[in-house]
């Protein structure tokens, strides 16, 4: 985790340096500006949420000495091999934004289907 | 069939995203094609100015969002949990929602030529207003718009689950600094992708705001500003070219060592130094808009040169890494060298454009052609062709033909660099891109000409390498699960491997377990 947060934190100074120097030759055009400032605080939080919210995380990976058992079977958790939402989901996106262009109908109809099929999507991944 | 349309096996999605990167890569060279078959002689006339308008149009763009990029996040999803020693990728449903989103988005753009209008028209960057109020009033490219915000999207799921997985599922003595040097650009092309995309994904949005519900962003007679979109289009755009680089940056690294059979020359540097390019390539988006004149020109052009020097750093890394090494030449390091040589040639004409006054000659003309070209031709298009030969075995259980996949390697060389090296001289003579003719004037005709004969001999190539495909599959010689003497974890399971990856995982305590495991080095359990 401290590897990730060196490189998160380290990637977010510099956006922040480089916002500042390039405020500070270009102040009159603000979009590079806040495009810089934006990158920077994104990159912060992740780093931030790293240090606050899981300073004390046991990822076995992070130990040099650790056996291969220590993270297997069971303990390494179920992962699923089917599902049918995510195809149901892109194709549900594809109507929504098609029609809210061309087809009030189908838009919305697309944007029904949408919601259902990412809560469905939601309420499997809980489950499993 | 169903099992495939609904799997959330990281191997399968991997799978379907190489084979359908594979499918849009044979649409754009068809594309390709007609476009040297327009301009193979001056004054042509076989093809009319607005449908090679959207030719051009949609090839850059097939290549640039639906070959490059998407192929190095199928293999990525293929490879990452093998190398780190994961199951499966951290979040099964999330990745196969990123694969049919990009599949959607793909097939989206490209159904544009079946609208009464055609496909997008307006360039694969879709400037605005040209995109607005000129050309771009069809169908064809509203569903640009659409197809590109649904694979941004899928691009943005797919790196948060890359990063998640990467963090959390290395198996148990896989530390950071343990892991393959693929999966650490991974790392740095995700990152990337998080601070590239939501940008361009809301600079679609915008311009779909603009055409259907009487936005005005950038429509300078309604107070617009047009280099707004420059200015948030570039600033995906640039960083979208180190997405397609520097994935290919860690294959070649890993091919490299791998027949060269020494470890990677300067790990450290190699991880450092793709970290370095993805900063500074966040820094450099106004490159692109030098001649606008409303940009700060020094500041853009100081950080454009700055980013040679890590990318120098991965070529004494890839040549240090030969160094001394027991070379093996097959057809993957052949490809690898082959990037080597045109990667250089297209790293060398980028640092003259980034210099303004020269970027002032040479903007829009060919001669920025050959440099892109250069770059994503003849450095990605060549390591992800390594690629395929080097993980076949892996991915498919079969082991392409080598001295097909030489054939196919001299040939593709050879025609890459007869198409592209007489581009940058058309444009040095005064040629500009995007014209769907030009004068006889000058030497244009002969170096044309010679274009069109190297699109025909990376045909050729690339028919011969579907051949190879056919005939390989067709003989099907088992392959075990190291057919090349590969260091990294995913040479230590079977190929294809199963399920879960791994029957059994050895203990990990170097960078290079598959090499500690054939030679009998010590890794103690204890």
């Amino acid at each position: 985790m401290k590897t990730f947060v060196l490189f998160f934190g380290g990637s977010a100074i510099f956006g922040a340096v480089t916002g500042l120097a390039y405020w500070l030759v270009a102040h009159e055009e603000a979009t590079g500006t806040v495009l810089l400032g934006c990158m920077a605080a994104a990159l912060a939080f992740t780093a931030a949420y790293a240090v606050i919210a899981e300073k004390n995380a046991d990822l076995p990976g992070d130990d040099p000495a650790e056996l291969p058992e220590t993270a297997a079977g069971e303990n390494l958790g179920i992962f699923t091999t089917r599902s049918a939402w995510p195809i149901l989901v892109a194709i549900s996106s594809l109507a929504a934004l098609v029609g809210m262009l061309w087809s009030p109908l189908i838009g919305f109809s697309g944007l029904i289907a949408l919601i259902l099929c990412l809560w469905r999507l939601g309420a499997e991944s809980a489950r499993v | 069939m169903i099992e495939w349309l609904t799997t959330t096996n990281h191997k399968k999605i991997g799978t379907m995203y190489i084979v359908s990167t594979l499918g849009f890569f044979c649409a754009a060279g068809v594309l390709a094609a007609l476009i040297r078959i327009q301009l193979a002689q001056p004054n042509s006339t076989i093809i009319g100015t607005h449908a090679y308008n959207q030719i051009f149009t949609m090839h850059g763009t097939a290549m640039i969002f639906l070959v490059i990029a998407p192929f190095a996040i199928g293999l990525a999803n293929f490879l990452i949990p093998l190398q780190i020693g994961a199951p499966d990728m951290a979040f099964p449903r999330l990745n196969a929602t990123g694969l049919w989103l990009f599949i959607i988005g793909g097939l989206t753009v490209f159904a544009g030529f079946a609208t009464y209008g055609g496909a997008a028209s307006a360039g694969w960057s879709n400037y605005a207003p040209l995109s607005e109020i000129t050309i771009g009033t069809g169908a064809g490219e509203d569903l640009y718009l659409v197809g590109l915000t649904l694979t941004g999207i899928s691009n943005i799921l797919t790196a948060v689950n890359f990063v998640v997985t990467i963090v959390c599922f290395r198996a148990p003595g896989m530390t950071f600094w343990r892991m393959p040097i693929f999966t650490w650009e991974m790392v740095a092309t995700s990152i990337l992708i998080l601070m590239a995309f939501p940008t361009l994904t809301a600079v679609m949005a915008m311009v779909l705001i603009d055409r259907h519900m009487g936005g005005h962003f950038f429509d300078p007679a309604q107070g617009g500003n047009p280099i707004l979109y420059q200015h948030l289009f570039w600033f995906f755009g640039h960083p979208e070219v180190y997405i397609m680089i520097l994935p290919y940056f860690g294959v070649v690294a890993e091919i490299i060592a791998t027949f060269s059979r020494k470890p990677v020359f300067g790990y450290v540097g190699m991880v450092i130094s793709a970290f370095a390019i993805a900063g500074l390539s966040l820094g450099v988006w106004a490159h692109h808009m030098f001649t606008t004149g409303a940009v700060s020109n020094p500041f853009f052009s100081g950080i454009s040169f700055l980013i040679a020097i890590p990318t120098g750093v991965k070529f004494v890394n890839w040549i240090g890494t030969m160094w001394k090494g027991s070379i093996e030449l097959t057809t993957p390091m052949i490809l690898c060298v082959c990037f080597l040589l045109n990667f250089l040639l297209g790293g060398i004409t980028g640092v003259m454009v980034a210099s303004p006054p020269l970027d002032y000659m040479a903007h829009d003309s060919y001669f920025i052609v050959q440099h892109f070209h250069y770059t994503l031709g003849g450095g990605s298009l060549f390591a992800l062709f390594a690629a395929l030969f080097f993980y076949f075995p892996k991915i498919f259980g079969v082991k392409l033909d080598e001295r097909l996949g030489k054939w196919f390697a001299a040939l593709f060389f050879i025609g890459f660099n007869v198409t592209f090296i007489p581009m940058g001289f058309a444009g040095l003579e005064g040629m500009a891109r995007r014209m769907s003719t030009y004068p006889d004037v000058a030497h244009l005709a002969l170096l044309n000409g010679l274009s069109s004969i190297g699109t025909a001999i990376i045909a050729v190539s690339v028919v011969l390498f579907f051949v190879n495909v056919l005939v390989s599959v067709r003989n099907r010689e088992p392959v075990g699960n190291d057919p090349w003497g590969g260091y990294s974890l995913e040479w230590l399971t079977s190929s294809p491997p199963p399920e879960f990856n791994f029957d059994e995982l050895p203990p990990i305590r170097s960078k290079m377990p598959a090499w500690d495991v054939a030679e009998g080095r010590e890794v103690s359990r204890s």
